[in-house]
């Protein structure tokens, strides 16, 4: 019997892990607290902090003096995971490991692979994307397991979250990292119901603030992705329900990019003043670009920010570079450029692809925030939300909030309301692994509980039998395998579609999510396959032969699908005897061809 | 009398010198705000206005370091420019409280102004010394370009 619950916010930039007790002597929903996470601040110094600094360091053999890197629970670690890693990764960029997780839904990279860093130099091991994942969940695993010797967190109720953009693929991925690295069975929970949990947690008196027909979009802006989730309030018997209606494609665009403008900004104002920054340079200035963000972007700002960029080398106060940078400059970047007032029929640009791309992560092609949810808003049906809950370090700036609410109110007549937290706004930085913690409690029993299911329509292609033209792929029908809503626990079965499957070869489905078409049920042929659909990596089967003497050649076989308990997609070939294969996912680049 | 058991000699601590623990500190000092760097400089030919932009920023990163290394709170917690009763009967450790101006023979007073409320460091949070070389205050720098 587990003693706590434990959620873990594993972070594109930071990851964070928040625990409550599983009996909360007597109290209704126990309390979640944060746990501080043990990681070498400097070579030789470990340090608790809040956040777990997602960056892992590579380091050569003579790096370090010995002993240097030590931790409580690891004499000699072979990596660095945490804040050190990406202080040293600023001096040598080409052994920093950043934004695993962003590879993780890579479409066209695979995430086993030894990809990163990528610009790692001849003769340093790389290391994949589900390493570098595993390697973060295992140093929280550690230092937790440090400081709770009787409560090992294998023996705890684990939950991780991800973006509710994750598609299957990578949610499969999210709980192989964890099993790799030690961990019970985990919960997979998505981002912004997580951090709409944690709103519950904070807000006794939620119930006061939302009512049945009311739709809350949840907007979550951490350092590397921006994620959208509408949540449906419906009335049931009395009791109030929750509904996760509809969630966003996978965004790579956060505060990171907002920082990085701002950074790049004032290095153009310093170049034109003949001041040329070095690399370590620049990473000062990035930092300093971020307080200033934020200083400027609060309310009452000062009309300019200071920057002041130390001079290297032992010549400090001579070698200083000074600079400013003007409240209306930032505001002007931050919300002109990310957040720029949008007809409610706006729609992002899409980037047109070079034909040889580089293998690199996919960010977003528009920086415009409110494009993509105009998009967004525009996919889940022409909707108009009711109130917004704001997630995320970036949504703590007023000037940032007030922006989205504008445009928001723009695009409907009845004006949006803020769903308020009581607490600190700081703690939209750790909003996340509280509600996964929280939302341990409501699977306990305790508490409320969204309801949600998957958050997409998947297909599988299917050759049409039409006859073989030379040179032309052979035109592809999509079948619904997996209803948009599938909920956690239940099945769906697809009887009237046989597939013929050989023994002892792989057999290869392509497969396809859409978040857009939420209405095709289970068996829907879809008979051209459009925008609206994405292609994923193939999913695969292998029939083993028979070792008994069966010499069977072709089995027919119809499609199962299932939504584990723990909120994992699960696709299943069934024969007519009752025999069991699992699809698995496959992470390798995708067909040409798509 | 019974043999003792044979257990090897427990590994010995590296050997720490009274000295090293100051070097850390300038070591520490150095690496978060480089303070080593600025004390070392010679600032006199800067405009004020060169020097204040660099000070804001190593003042900032000093605080911080020593804050997060030493804890520091005042020995007496008043008011400067106040008054402040002593006890007459004997004459204070000196290590907490230093008289000043009008100091009567027996070095026993009922009270004075504060005029500064010193410092004392109430708990000191710095890592054990490895193997590193504590002389070295900060390593010499070389860029591969």
């Amino acid at each position: 019997m587990s003693q706590y619950i434990i959620g873990i916010d594993l972070g594109t930039t930071n990851s964070a892990l928040a625990f409550a007790p599983m009996d909360g002597s007597g109290k209704d929903t126990p309390e979640v607290t944060l746990f501080p996470i043990a990681q070498l601040a400097n070579p030789g110094e470990v340090a608790d902090f809040d956040l777990l600094a997602s960056s892992l360091y590579l380091p050569g053999e003579k790096e370090f003096v010995e002993g240097a890197l030590a931790l409580p629970w690891n004499p000699q670690p072979s990596f660095i995971t945490g804040r050190f890693a990406r202080v040293r990764g600023v001096e040598n960029a080409s052994r920093l490991v950043g934004s695993a997780k962003s590879w993780l839904s890579h479409q066209a990279a695979d995430p086993t692979q030894p990809l990163l860093p990528l610009s790692a130099p001849e003769g340093v091991a790389k290391i994949s994307p589900l390493e570098a994942s595993r390697q973060y969940l295992l140093h929280l695993r550690s230092a937790w397991d440090h400081t709770h010797p009787d409560a090992k967190l294998a023996q705890q109720a684990v939950l991780i979250t991800v973006p509710a953009s994750f598609d299957a693929a990578a949610r499969d991925l999210t709980q192989r990292a964890a099993k790799l690295a030690g961990y019970p069975e985990v919960t997979i929970i998505e981002e912004p119901q997580a951090a709409f949990y944690a709103w519950i947690e904070r807000n006794p008196n939620w119930r006061e603030q939302v009512k049945p027909g009311d739709l809350i979009l949840v907007v979550d802006i951490g350092g590397g992705t921006t994620d959208f989730t509408l949540i449906s309030v419906t009335d049931q018997s009395g009791e109030l329900q929750l509904e996760r209606i509809a969630v966003g494609d996978h965004l790579l665009l956060g505060g990171d990019n907002m920082d990085l403008a701002v950074a790049r900004f004032a290095e153009q104002q310093f170049a034109e003043k003949g001041t040329k920054l070095d690399a370590l340079q620049f990473h000062a200035l990035w930092q300093q670009g971020r307080t200033a963000k934020e200083a400027l972007l609060a309310e009452g700002a000062p009309a300019s920010q200071p920057l002041t960029i130390l001079g290297r080398g032992s010549g400090l106060v001579g070698g200083t570079i000074k600079g400013k940078i003007a409240r209306d400059d930032v505001r002007n970047l931050i919300l002109e450029g990310f957040f720029p007032p949008v007809p409610s029929d706006a729609a992002p640009q899409r980037n047109r692809r070079a034909a040889l791309a580089e293998v690199g992560l996919n960010y977003a092609s528009d920086a415009a925030v409110t494009k993509h949810l105009a998009q967004f808003l525009r996919n889940a049906g022409n909707v108009k939300p009711t109130h917004l809950l704001l997630n995320g370090g970036v949504l703590q700036s007023s000037a940032i909030e007030q922006r989205l609410f504008e445009v928001l109110n723009s695009w409907q007549s009845n004006a949006v309301v803020e769903l308020k937290n009581d607490t600190k706004r700081a703690d939209l930085m750790h909003a996340v692994a509280h509600g996964a913690a929280y939302y341990g409690i409501a699977r306990s029993g305790k508490g409320v509980r969204i309801r949600g299911g998957v958050p997409r329509t998947y297909y599988v292609g299917i050759e049409s039998s039409l006859p073989a033209v030379p040179g032309l792929a052979a035109p592809m029908k999509a079948l619904a395998v997996v209803p948009f809503g599938l909920e956690e626990g239940s099945k769906v079965e697809l009887p009237q579609r046989k597939f013929a499957l050989v023994v002892g070869e792989p057999a290869e489905f392509r497969f396809f999510s859409s978040v857009s078409r939420r209405n095709d049920p289970a068996g829907f042929l879809l008979d051209e396959i459009g925008d609206s659909l994405e292609e994923l990596a193939p999913i695969e089967v292998f029939l083993p032969p028979h070792t008994d003497g069966i010499r069977e050649e072709i089995v027919p076989v119809t499609l199962e699908s299932y939504v584990t308990e723990t909120g994992m997609l699960e696709l299943w070939c069934v024969a007519a005897d009752g025999r069991r294969w699992k699809l698995e996912f496959t992470v390798r680049e995708r067909a040409a061809a798509a | 009398m019974k043999a003792k058991p044979a257990v090897a000699p427990p590994p010995e601590p590296p050997k720490v010198k009274l000295t090293d623990g100051a070097l850390q500190i300038l070591q520490t000092l150095q690496r978060d705000a480089r303070l080593v760097d600025f004390l070392m400089e010679d600032i006199a030919s800067y405009a004020d206005e060169q020097v204040g932009a660099a000070v804001r920023s190593i003042h900032a990163d000093s605080k911080a370091s020593l804050v997060r290394h030493i804890t520091l709170a005042p020995v007496i917690d008043g008011v400067e420019g106040t008054n402040h009763k002593l006890d007459s009967s004997k004459a204070p450790d000196p290590n907490r409280i230093k008289l000043i101006g009008n100091v009567p023979a027996s070095g026993k007073a009922s009270g004075g102004t504060l005029r500064h409320r010193g410092w004392q460091a109430t708990s000191v949070n710095l890592p054990a010394i490895g193997k590193q070389d504590v002389s070295i205050i900060a390593p010499a720098e070389i860029e591969i370009e």
